[in-house]
């Protein structure tokens, strides 16, 4: 017991380092990308910092909620994943965050939020079958939704889920609110949403969802992971190899409308992983 | 003590129905509803299984000419009500019904009793559990709401007396239904909860209540002729009527196929799927205690448990794999109708017929643990539904309609109701609540069917979608004042608050109750893989693991700890929502042309182009007699 407490501490500390530490990556290399020379590596750290220091201020009592509920939902997925659970119960419980993230953002009379609230819902929809699917074909692999069943594997799940894989990066670009699907909140405040989901969430309560937010990039990379878990070198480079793609892609790509995400983007990769699992299984 | 028990549970309904009817006086009638429902409850909690083999036994020469006397009355009422109402259908239904059951009975079912009257397992148990504990919740709540709902009507004399003792009798059908072991009982039983829901439905008596009555009728009519030629043919096959031994006669019989499929169907026009779906939309009309009655505890929860009881003989054969696929197909489909409506209370309906579904696909699946899985979702959905059309009635008496933009906001017009509304929407898509765990049970058992599997990712993903818009608009206001309960009654605040804690705390109990559901039904269905249930609070099945103690704890210690800032939010100093800098001091106002201010309207994105039920209904139900039709084909091949 004292030693799964402490696994899980550790590994929620080290998430929250290495994810805020990827999302200043992010920026800086997002900013050499634009010729401008970027925040130091640590601002996303100095910003949550400031956003904690912040006077709580809501539209709505409930807003205070979701922040914490999302927060804890990401960290106990990690958590679970960590200590190698059941890969269905991880996704359960990470849906979680999603939901009061909606909630709270709805709670407000914000047309802002509200609006983006509603592309926050496909854009969950679109995140989470394909996430269910990528479990689906763990159990046709490995007769089990544990995640301690992969490392007996021969070699790498990536070979025997292409389809799935280049649907996993599509669900990753949507989950990290990076171009093209950045519809329901992006980074910048300029968007025609203004900050999306993210508007009516002010000071303390910004600063609970970036850390979740970074929580959760985290998980969708440990569950990048999975497709390479025979040895830790893949282990490690395939995460970081579809990261730093998401980020080129970001740059290049324009923002796409929530129709045809939804239209192309999800019912294409649906069908692609549906061919996968059934390519599995005969 | 156990026959005491079945004559408080079967008989004891009946009469208090009869004195309901008899004595008009409202405080009488509040007692009776009242000390009957304490009754029922406190019993169904006595009631211990199994019961003793020759329980009721000795009063069998009374109880079988009863019964067959009062399913000859039942057909004749419908029959009456059919040439009453000039429906054709309805009156030739129950016509062939007369006909064949007279025929059975005098013809061709010998007298011999089988070897029990009665019988109680798990499965029973728990249902009778939740018709009466979660069926008596709502009888009481509606005697404060059949009193309110009355005063819009000006009746001459009020029809409230019948309405509590077609209640009662509900609830007495289904406790009978649920607890006899003679198939020709249960046939008596299944057609007496179809008229209890004609007469629930058409209770307003407006044109609209009559003419969806007389389709409820009509489709639990077929239903009850094919549940009668499927009771012929099965008496056919092992010339019995005993049900547990119809069940292990049968088993592995290709012969006994079509009358199972037969079995099936009838239990699928009970239960509302796909494509008999039409009746138990129509049934919306009925006041609120009606709906949450039909929806969570009783009649479509009899089509289920049929299919249920029956799973065993039909276990891994055609039939069961398109069993699966017509209710995979049905949780499906029910689902995404349901994010194309912008009526509350059918969004509750087409959740409710997708649930049913997922437990018929259940019974399909045929293992130990999606049958347990199927008799867990049964508990979970029945609370947690009877929970939110409560919800959903009492708001709707305060705010007259059933449009869910009207209902924006009710949070901060009804905290009370709108709070533990959101709550019972949250127990049916977030862990680690009952219904979550429940789906997760299903996701578990059916991931070796892909088309299933697909089905099941499709409408889970469907399902948390239109949960979470619905309990966003309810929570959508400006309002930051403090948190006052609205004034209502005891008798409408007890039921909400009672189901609202059972549908919280339920799911803690998943562990212990799929262990010991699992055990009886390792021996009914071969072939399963072995595993150890549920030791140390972890939720396990043959492929996974659920920490349900420890994810409660976390879950329990997070939602204090938000709650402590949302009270400190609360005195906090209030921000006013983002309107481009041009507010108008009112929370959702912002300052629009002359300077005047103007609302700002939102409402949800309900997509009907890709969602409506009008563009879709046809081709889904299409869809779906054809997967019935592919069911009754398989079945005659063999």
């Amino acid at each position: 017991m004292m030693k799964t407490t402490a696994l899980a501490l550790a590994v929620l500390c080290a998430a929250v380092l290495l994810g805020g530490l990827l999302s200043g990556i992010d920026r800086r290399l997002t900013a050499r990308l634009q010729s401008r020379q970027g925040p130091p590596l640590i601002q996303p750290f100095l910003d949550v910092i400031k956003l904690m220091a912040k006077e709580r201020m809501v539209t709505n009592p409930w807003q205070a909620f979701s922040p914490v509920a999302s927060l804890a939902a990401a960290a106990v997925a990690l958590v679970l994943f960590a200590l190698q659970g059941d890969l269905l119960v991880i996704l359960f419980v990470h849906m979680v965050g999603g939901v009061f993230l909606v909630l709270g953002a709805m709670a407000s009379p914000s047309p802002y939020s509200q609006t983006a609230s509603q592309r926050e819902l496909w854009q969950m929809l679109s995140c989470e079958t394909l996430l269910f699917l990528i479990a689906g074909a763990l159990y046709l692999t490995t007769g089990s939704f544990r995640l301690s069943e992969l490392s007996a594997l021969p070699e790498p799940l990536l070979y025997r889920l292409p389809l799935l894989f280049a649907a996993f990066f599509f669900a990753l670009t949507v989950k990290m609110r990076k171009s093209p699907f950045d519809l329901a909140g992006c980074h910048h405040a300029h968007q025609e949403l203004v900050r999306g989901v993210f508007t009516e969430y002010v000071g303390p309560y910004l600063g609970l969802l970036e850390i979740a937010h970074w929580l959760e990039v985290m998980l969708y990379l440990a569950i990048c992971s999975l497709f390479w878990a025979t040895d830790a070198k893949g282990m490690i480079l395939l995460p970081l190899a579809v990261f730093f793609a998401v980020i080129v892609l970001d740059n290049v790509a324009a923002r796409l409308t929530w129709r045809w995400m939804l239209g192309w983007g999800w019912g294409a990769s649906f069908i692609l992983s549906a061919f996968n699992l059934f390519w599995l299984k005969g | 003590m156990s026959e005491a028990i079945l004559v408080v549970l079967i008989i004891v309904p009946f009469l208090a129905a009869l004195a309901c009817l008899l004595i008009r006086s409202s405080a009488c009638r509040s007692f009776i509803v009242i000390a009957t429902v304490a009754g029922l409850a406190v019993s169904s909690l006595l009631l211990q299984g199994p019961l003793a083999p020759d329980a009721g036994m000795r009063w069998a020469g009374i109880i079988d000419p009863v019964i067959t006397g009062g399913d000859f009355l039942l057909l004749a009422i419908m029959f009456f009500l059919g040439c009453r109402y000039r429906n054709f259908l309805i009156i030739m239904l129950t016509a062939s019904q007369l006909g064949l059951f007279a025929w059975l009975e005098f013809f061709v079912f010998a007298e011999d009793q089988g070897p029990a009257l009665f019988a109680a397992d798990a499965l029973s148990l728990i249902l009778v559990r939740v018709v009466c504990t979660v069926g008596g919740l709502i009888c009481l709540h509606a005697i404060p709401y059949m009193q309110a709902h009355e005063q819009h009507q000006n009746l001459a004399r009020s029809r409230q007396p019948q309405f509590f003792a077609v209640l009662l009798l509900f609830l007495g059908a289904m406790n009978g239904l649920v607890l006899t072991n003679h198939l020709a009982h249960f046939y008596f039983f299944f057609e007496l909860t179809t008229l209890c829901s004609f007469l629930l439905i058409a209770h307003d008596r407006t044109e609209e209540a009559v003419g969806n009555a007389l389709t409820a009728l009509w489709m639990n009519g077929a239903g009850g002729l094919l549940l009668l030629l499927a009771i012929w043919g099965l008496y056919s096959q092992s010339a019995q009527l005993d049900m547990n031994g119809l069940v292990a006669a049968t088993a592995g019989k290709p012969a006994a196929l079509l009358p199972l499929s037969l079995l099936v169907l009838a239990a699928f026009t009970k239960s509302a799927q796909l494509p008999w779906q039409k009746w138990l939309l129509g049934a919306m009309v009925a006041p609120t205690p009606t709906s949450a009655l039909l929806h969570s505890s009783t009649m479509v929860k009899a089509g289920v448990y049929l299919a249920l009881r029956f799973a065993p003989a039909f276990a891994h054969t055609l039939l069961a794999q398109g069993l699966m696929l017509a209710g995979g197909f049905t949780f499906f489909a029910a689902a995404a109708l349901a994010i194309g409506q912008r009526n509350a209370k059918k969004v509750l309906a087409y959740s409710t017929i997708s649930n049913l579904g997922l437990i018929f696909a259940c019974a399909g699946i045929g293992t130990p643990g999606a049958v347990a899985a199927g008799i867990l979702l049964i508990l979970f959905h029945a609370v947690s539904k009877g929970l939110l059309f409560l919800c959903v009635g009492t708001a709707e008496q305060q705010v007259h309609s059933r449009d869910i933009e009207v209902m924006r906001g009710l949070c901060a017009q009804m905290p009370f109701t709108g709070m533990i509304a959101v709550l019972g929407m949250l127990t049916i898509i977030v862990p680690p609540f009952g219904m979550l765990l429940g789906k997760w049970l299903v996701f578990e058992a059916g991931a070796d069917h892909i088309v299933f599997y697909l089905m099941l990712v499709l409408g889970s993903s469907f399902t948390l979608l239109y949960w979470v818009r619905l309990a966003g608009t309810l929570l959508a206001s400006g309002q930051t004042t403090g948190f006052k309960p609205e004034i209502k009654p005891f008798l409408t605040r007890f039921p909400l608050a009672a189901l609202g804690c059972g549908a919280g705390l339920l799911g803690l109990a998943a562990p212990i109750l799929y262990a010991r559901l699992l055990v009886p039904l390792t021996s009914l269905f071969p072939g399963g893989r072995a595993f150890s249930a549920g030791r140390g609070g972890v939720l396990t099945t043959a492929v996974g693991s659920f920490p349900l103690i420890v994810v409660f704890a976390v879950a329990a210690l997070i939602g204090l700890l938000a709650l402590s800032g949302v009270s400190k939010a609360m005195v906090g100093r209030k921000g006013t929502a983002y309107m481009s800098g041009a507010n108008a001091g009112l929370p959702d106002h912002f300052v629009g042309p002359l300077n005047r201010p103007v609302r700002a309207v939102v409402e949800n994105a309900y997509l009907a182009p890709l969602f409506g039920e009008e563009r879709w209904t046809l081709w889904l139900n299409l869809a779906a007699a054809g997967l019935l039709l592919f069911i009754l084909g398989g079945a005659l091949w063999k």
